[in-house]
């Protein structure tokens, strides 16, 4: 059998198993934002006993290899009488790892604004909450897009690992394709193929999205003023 | 002080310390309506703590604020409301850098204010031509000189309708030739009878506009009179040696 040819009966499942990798990135970086976006504001706007919590929250997640938190949701809670889908186990596990480094992310860029902007929100009688609505979030959100593009992009490769608990991306396609065929080579080599190509429209999207949203004449270096 | 005038800020036995650093020792001070006040003093003396004390920016570690007679420092005021009409104009500008310039001056008018996108829109407008930066509504900060930018910054503290306005240095950070423009709105807003506190080294400003300056060292107020005698003739050697070398350099 020619590379085409097994390129030609190859084709179909990969491409189910990239739409489920497209699935498992997305909710998990919905899930990471969701809880990385709150983190973030109260990690730097929080009472002191929250941001504690949160603090060791993150680093508990950044501290330890997602494949351990993978596998402690997918077979340690059965032990407790929880037992959860792989797919269910892939969202949680991924989802809050991510949901850590974005909340770094994302306090980073809240930190990158100049306090003046807070200072004057509050001169005109805007109360916190208004002014971190209005003044901080909007500059936030535009200085977190490199970090989160990132991110994305590593969420979209991470999520190859629960091929571990036989989620059916990819990999795991890829996997019981070449168990048939008994091709490694010519079976990674287009998986890979497949990611790069995959990445590469991801982080032009991406990067037209920044652009979009930069705000006219404001660049990085003059970010004090 | 002009008698029978009301008094718009009375600031009474303020303190404010840093770790050992103490910035204010017990400023006592009262600003009547229409006065124009001028802070001098070298840097680190605490005139913007001072004025940031004011506007509770800063919490000050002891003392009282009364603006228009309410009670600032009293923590059942709700201070948000009180600050609406407490204009503050800074040194950097801190112009809202992902808002254009129409969008800086209505933001205050339409989310505390309250009032409809339209005639917040119609009022910024008003406000912007006020310094004369009606055609550069749709500018963003990042698309304006500096002295452009601190003329909107004004525009975005009058769009409130303060009943006193600080300004902390706001021609410190222009470049030279800029600095004028920005005088010149704020001459204007003294002649039409606002209250305000200025801290600023522009000594012209002082001598034409101000009707009181006030020299600061330390943390203390040193010594205060009008311009025509603290600019010839104080009572104090160190008030003339410090008026004698920053009117030498302005």
């Amino acid at each position: 059998m020619t590379f085409l040819e097994y390129i030609r009966i190859a084709a179909q499942p990969l491409a189910e198993g990239l739409l489920i990798t497209f699935q498992v990135s997305a909710v998990c970086l919905v899930i990471g934002l969701l809880i990385g976006f709150p983190a973030a504001l109260v990690r730097v706007y929080g009472p002191k006993w929250l941001k504690w919590l949160v603090t060791g929250f993150i680093e508990v997640l950044r501290g330890t290899p997602v494949l351990v938190q993978l596998f402690l949701i997918y077979y340690g809670l059965p032990q407790f009488g929880i037992t959860l889908s792989a797919f269910t186990s892939a969202y949680i596990a991924l989802g809050m790892n991510s949901g850590a480094y974005q909340a770094e992310y994302i306090r980073g860029a809240i930190q990158a604004i100049s306090s003046g902007q807070m200072m004057a929100a509050r001169s005109i009688g805007m109360t916190r909450f208004q002014a971190i609505r209005h003044i901080i979030i909007p500059q936030a959100v535009r200085f977190a897009i490199p970090a989160w593009s990132n991110e994305a992009v590593a969420m979209v490769k991470i999520t190859s690992i629960v091929y571990l608990i036989a989620v059916p991306e990819m990999l795991y396609v890829a996997k019981i394709l070449l168990s048939k065929y008994y091709n490694p080579f010519q079976t990674y080599i287009t998986v890979g193929v497949i990611y790069l190509a995959v990445i590469g429209v991801m982080t032009l999207l991406l990067n037209f999205v920044e652009r979009k949203l930069a705000i006219p004449g404001f660049e990085t270096s003059k970010r004090g003023a | 002080m002009a008698s029978g005038k009301n008094v718009i800020v009375k600031v009474e036995d303020l303190h404010k310390a840093y770790g050992s650093e103490e910035v204010l020792r017990g400023i006592s001070m009262e600003v009547t309506e229409g006065e124009v006040v001028v802070l001098v003093g070298p840097s680190g003396t605490g005139k913007s703590t001072l004025l940031r004390c004011i506007n509770q920016l800063t919490m000050p570690d002891a003392g009282r604020v009364w603006v228009n007679n309410v009670e600032l420092t009293d923590p059942s005021t709700d201070i948000d409301k009180a600050r609406q009409h407490i204009g503050m104009v800074f040194q950097s500008f801190n112009l809202f850098n992902h808002l254009n310039a129409l969008d800086n001056v209505s933001l205050g008018l339409i989310h505390v204010l309250g009032m409809d996108k339209k005639t917040a829109r119609d009022k910024a407008l008003m406000e912007l031509d006020r310094v004369g930066l009606k055609n550069k509504a749709e500018n963003y900060p990042g698309q304006l000189s500096g002295g452009q930018k601190q003329r909107v910054a004004i525009a975005r503290s009058l769009a409130m309708e303060p009943i006193v306005m600080l300004f902390d240095e706001p021609t410190s950070a222009l470049d030279p030739e800029l600095i004028g423009e920005v005088l010149v709105v704020m001459k204007d807003l003294a002649v039409e009878g606002m209250t305000m506190i200025c801290v600023t080294h522009e000594i012209g400003f002082a001598r034409d506009v101000s009707k009181r300056i006030v020299f600061m060292e330390h943390g203390d107020i040193i010594e205060e009179g009008t311009p025509a005698k603290m600019l010839t003739n104080p009572d104090l050697p160190r008030t003339k040696q410090f008026l004698g070398k920053i009117s030498e350099l302005h």
